[in-house]
C-alpha cells in the first residue's frame, strides 16, 4: 500500500512540474482583443481594445494620463492601461518582442531608445501616424525621440537638473557664475561640521554633465563614438572637481538627505526631489542651470531625460489602428497639463504651457527655460554602456584623487572596449 | 526485474527533473548561447557561429583578471580564517556552563541572517560607513577626529566590505559550531578534567576533532560563497551613481564590469562558462583536499 502511494505521489509531482513548464494560451501583459493590422485612417475596430503601456515610473503620473486618453478614446472603444514593471529595460529585453506575452506601448527615458531599436523591437510612429501629430512639440524632446531621423519615441514630459535651494538658509541671490557660486561655497561650507552651501551627486555623470556640455566636451556623439579624452571634457571633469571638495560624497542618499534635513542650503537635482523637499517643509526656491555660466562665458547645458513612448513593433502589426488613435490622443496638450497638475512634470508640448497654471508654475518654468541649453542624453544604442566608464572616471578623480587626463584615458579606453563588446 | 529497476529511477524522478529544470537546463543553455552571435544587433536573428565567443573571452582573462583572482583569494581565505576562529569562540561562549540567557543571545546572533542581503548592505552602506550620515563617521566626528570615507582606497574598502561579510555570514558558522558543539560527548570531559586536562586541552583534544567532521561541510559551502562573493563589494563600491572610487574586484564583479554590461550575450555567456570551468577546478580541488584530511 505504501508502495503504491509512493509512487502515486511521485507521479503526481513529476505532473505538477511539468503542468508549470507549459505555456498559456491566454495573452498575460499584451492586449485583450487582438484585431488585424489596420492603418491609422481607416475606422477603428467596433470590438474594446486595451493596449497595455508598461512603465516604471510614478503611478500617479500614469494614471493621470490613463485618466486623461481613456474618456478621449471612449467612442472608439479603445483604452490604455498602464502597468508598472520594475526593471523595464530587461523586462523589454525579455518580452519586447513576444506579441502574446509583451506590451503593446512603453513609457520611459529617451537614452536607451537606441537599445529597443537595435534590438529591433519598436515600430517608427510615422507608420502608424502623421508627423504632425508632434508637430507642436518642443524641438528638443522631438529630436531626443528620434535614431536616425526616424521618430521612434512620442515625447510625453521631460526633466533637467535645476538648481534648487532653500530659501531660509540661502543668503542673497543666486550667483549668475559659477566662480561666484564656487566662491559662496568656500565661504559657507563646513565639512566637518557637516554644513554645506551645495550639495551634488558630484561623481555622477547625469549631475556632471552641465559641466562638461557647458565645456563644450561630451559623453558620446552623434555617431556613437565617446568624448571621454577629449581636452574639453577633461577640462571639465578637472573643473567639477574643485566644487566636489566641498559636495560632500556625492552619494545620492546623502545629498538629498542633507537637503532636505537643512544642513545643505542648495541641491543640483531634478524635479524628481520636489515632493520629498516638500514633504520635508522646506521653502524650496528655484533657478535654472541656463542662467548660470562658466569661465568660458557659456551657460551650463545640463542632460536632459525626455519620458516618452514607443510602440512595440509586434503589437503595432496586430493593433495598429488603435495604436494610432491612442497615441493621437496621448499626444494633445490635455495630456502635458494634467501630468503638470499631477506631479509637476514639465510637458513635451508646446500648447500645453498655454494653460494658466502650467505657465504659472515656478519649477515647470524653470525646466522649460533649461531647455534653452539642456542636451538630451545621447540616445544611441552605446550610451548603455557609457555609465559605467564615466562614472568610474568621475569617482576616481573626486574621491581618489586620481589625476583627470589619467582617469580620462582609462575611462576612454574601458567604453572603448564596452562599446566593441556589444558587437 | 525491469520494474525493480526502474522503481528507484521512478521514485527519484521528481528530484531529478527538478534538477534538470533548475541546475542543468540553464548550465546547458548558457552553454549553447555561448557558442551564438546573441547580442543587441542579433537579438531575435542570432546563429551558431562556433567556438568566436572563447576566443573574444579568453582576452577577459588577462592581468585584470589575474589581480581579482588575487583578490579574491585573499578575501576567501581571510573571510573563513576568521569566521571559523571566531565563530568557534563565541560558539563556545554561548556553550559555556551556566550562562544565563543563552538563547536570547543565541536569537540575537541570527539576527544578521535573517535579514535580506540587499537591505544589511544598503544599511551598513548609508548608517555604518557613510562619510555625512553613518554611525561611525559620528563616533569619529564626536573624538575630535577627520571623518573617514571607509569605502573610497581599496584597502580600506577591502577591510569594510570583509566586516559587512563577516556579520552577514558569523551566524551560520556560529549556529554550526554551536550545533556540532551539543554533539559532542560530556563524558568525554569528565574524563579528561579527572586526567588533570585544562580548558585548552579539551579544546585541541576533544572539542575541534569531535566537531571537525559535522562543520566541515559547512566550511567547504561557505568557502563557495565567499569566492563567488560578488553583492557586498558591487553595492559597496560599485553600484552605478554610487561609486566609491575603490578599484577593488572579485573575480565575479570583475568579470561582471567587462563582459556582462555589454548585452552581447554570446560573450559573456563564453565567459560564465570558462569561469565555470575555473570554479569547478576549485572545487575539485578543494574536496580533494577534504578528503585527504
Amino acid at each position: 500500500m505504501k508502495k503504491i502511494i509512493a509512487v502515486l505521489l511521485s507521479v503526481l509531482l513529476l505532473a505538477s512540474l511539468l503542468a508549470a513548464c507549459g505555456t498559456s494560451d491566454e495573452p498575460a501583459g499584451g492586449s485583450s482583443a487582438p484585431e488585424s493590422a489596420a492603418p491609422a485612417s481607416e475606422e477603428p475596430a467596433a470590438a474594446p481594445t486595451e493596449l497595455t503601456v508598461w512603465h516604471d515610473g510614478d503611478e500617479t503620473l500614469m494614471q493621470a494620463i490613463a485618466d486623461t486618453v481613456n474618456p478621449m478614446l471612449a467612442d472608439s472603444g479603445v483604452s490604455v492601461t498602464f502597468e508598472k514593471r520594475t526593471g523595464l529595460s530587461d523586462q523589454l529585453k525579455l518580452y519586447g518582442g513576444d506579441a502574446a506575452n509583451g506590451p503593446d506601448m512603453y513609457l520611459w527615458a529617451h537614452d536607451s531608445l537606441g537599445t529597443f531599436v537595435a534590438m529591433d523591437i519598436l515600430e517608427p510612429l510615422g507608420n502608424l501616424v502623421d508627423e504632425s501629430v508632434w508637430a507642436d512639440y518642443l524641438p528638443l524632446t522631438v529630436d531626443a525621440g528620434q535614431i536616425g531621423g526616424t521618430q521612434y519615441l512620442l515625447p510625453v514630459y521631460f526633466e533637467t537638473l535645476l538648481f534648487l535651494y532653500n530659501r531660509d538658509m540661502w543668503q542673497g541671490e543666486v550667483p549668475a557664475t559659477t566662480e561666484e557660486l564656487y566662491e559662496y561655497m568656500v565661504a559657507n561650507t563646513d565639512t566637518a561640521a557637516g554644513t554645506y552651501a551645495v550639495v551634488n551627486q558630484h561623481s555622477t555623470s547625469y549631475n556632471v554633465s552641465p559641466f562638461i556640455y557647458g565645456f563644450g566636451g561630451y559623453i558620446l556623439d552623434a555617431e556613437g563614438n565617446p568624448g571621454l579624452n577629449d581636452p574639453k571634457t577633461i577640462e571639465a571633469v578637472e573643473y567639477n572637481k574643485k566644487f566636489a571638495d566641498l559636495e560632500a560624497d556625492g552619494d545620492y542618499n546623502t545629498v538629498t538627505t542633507l537637503f532636505n534635513e537643512g544642513k545643505a542650503a542648495a541641491i543640483i537635482g531634478g524635479p524628481w526631489l520636489v515632493p520629498g523637499i516638500r514633504a520635508a517643509g522646506i521653502d524650496l526656491g528655484v533657478a535654472s542651470l541656463s542662467d548660470m555660466t562658466l569661465p568660458n562665458g557659456s551657460p551650463l547645458a545640463p542632460f536632459s531625460g525626455v519620458q516618452g513612448i514607443g510602440v512595440m513593433k509586434a503589437a503595432a502589426e496586430t493593433n495598429g489602428g488603435a495604436i494610432a488613435l491612442a497615441l493621437e490622443a496621448l499626444a494633445s496638450p490635455e495630456v502635458g497639463i494634467a501630468l503638470a497638475k499631477a506631479g509637476g512634470c514639465a510637458p513635451a508640448n508646446s500648447l500645453s504651457y498655454e494653460d494658466a497654471d502650467v505657465a504659472a508654475d515656478e519649477i515647470i518654468a524653470a525646466i522649460e527655460r533649461t531647455a534653452e541649453t539642456a542636451k538630451p542624453m545621447p540616445n544611441a544604442a552605446e550610451m548603455n554602456v557609457m555609465w559605467g566608464p564615466v562614472d568610474s572616471m568621475l569617482a576616481a578623480v573626486n574621491k581618489s584623487g586620481q589625476d583627470a587626463a589619467s582617469a580620462a584615458e582609462e575611462a576612454q579606453a574601458a567604453a572603448l572596449q564596452a562599446i566593441a563588446d556589444m558587437q | 526485474m525491469l520494474r525493480r529497476r526502474a522503481k528507484p529511477w521512478l521514485y527519484c524522478a521528481p528530484a531529478l527533473m527538478l534538477i534538470l529544470i533548475i541546475i542543468v537546463f540553464p548550465i546547458a543553455y548558457t552553454g549553447y548561447i555561448s557558442l551564438t552571435n546573441m547580442n543587441l544587433y542579433h537579438w531575435q536573428d542570432y546563429e551558431v557561429i562556433g567556438l568566436g565567443n572563447y576566443a573574444r573571452a579568453l582576452f577577459k582573462f588577462d592581468s585584470g583578471f589575474l589581480s581579482a583572482l588575487g583578490t579574491t583569494l585573499l578575501w576567501t581565505v581571510l573571510n573563513m580564517a576568521i569566521q571559523l576562529a571566531a565563530g568557534f569562540l563565541i560558539a563556545l561562549g554561548l556553550n559555556a556552563p551556566g550562562l544565563r540567557l543563552s538563547r536570547l543571545y543565541k536569537t540575537l546572533l541570527m539576527v544578521p541572517w535573517a535579514m535580506p542581503a540587499y537591505i544589511s548592505i544598503l544599511l551598513w552602506r548609508v548608517g555604518m560607513f557613510n562619510t555625512e550620515l553613518g554611525l561611525l563617521n559620528k563616533w569619529i566626528s564626536a573624538l575630535g577626529f577627520e571623518k573617514v570615507d571607509f569605502l573610497a582606497g581599496n584597502g580600506i574598502a577591502f577591510v569594510s566590505c570583509m566586516v559587512l561579510n563577516l556579520w552577514m555570514a558569523l551566524p551560520f558558522m556560529i549556529s554550526t559550531i554551536d550545533g556540532a558543539l551539543q554533539s559532542v560527548d560530556r563524558s568525554l570531559y569528565e574524563s579528561a578534567r579527572l586526567d588533570g586536562a585544562g580548558f585548552w586541552t579539551q579544546t585541541w583534544k576533544i572539542t575541534i576533532p569531535s566537531i571537525r567532521p559535522v562543520i566541515a561541510p559547512s566550511a567547504v559551502m561557505t568557502t563557495f560563497i565567499t569566492f563567488k562573493q560578488f553583492d557586498i563589494i558591487y553595492l559597496l563600491t560599485q553600484q552605478r551613481g554610487y561609486m566609491t572610487g575603490a578599484t577593488l574586484n572579485t573575480v565575479i564583479t570583475y568579470v561582471h564590469q567587462n563582459a556582462f554590461a555589454s548585452n552581447n550575450y554570446g560573450l559573456s555567456s563564453a565567459v560564465s562558462m570558462l569561469l565555470f570551468v575555473i570554479i569547478i577546478a576549485f572545487s575539485f580541488a578543494t574536496n580533494r583536499s577534504l578528503r585527504e584530511d
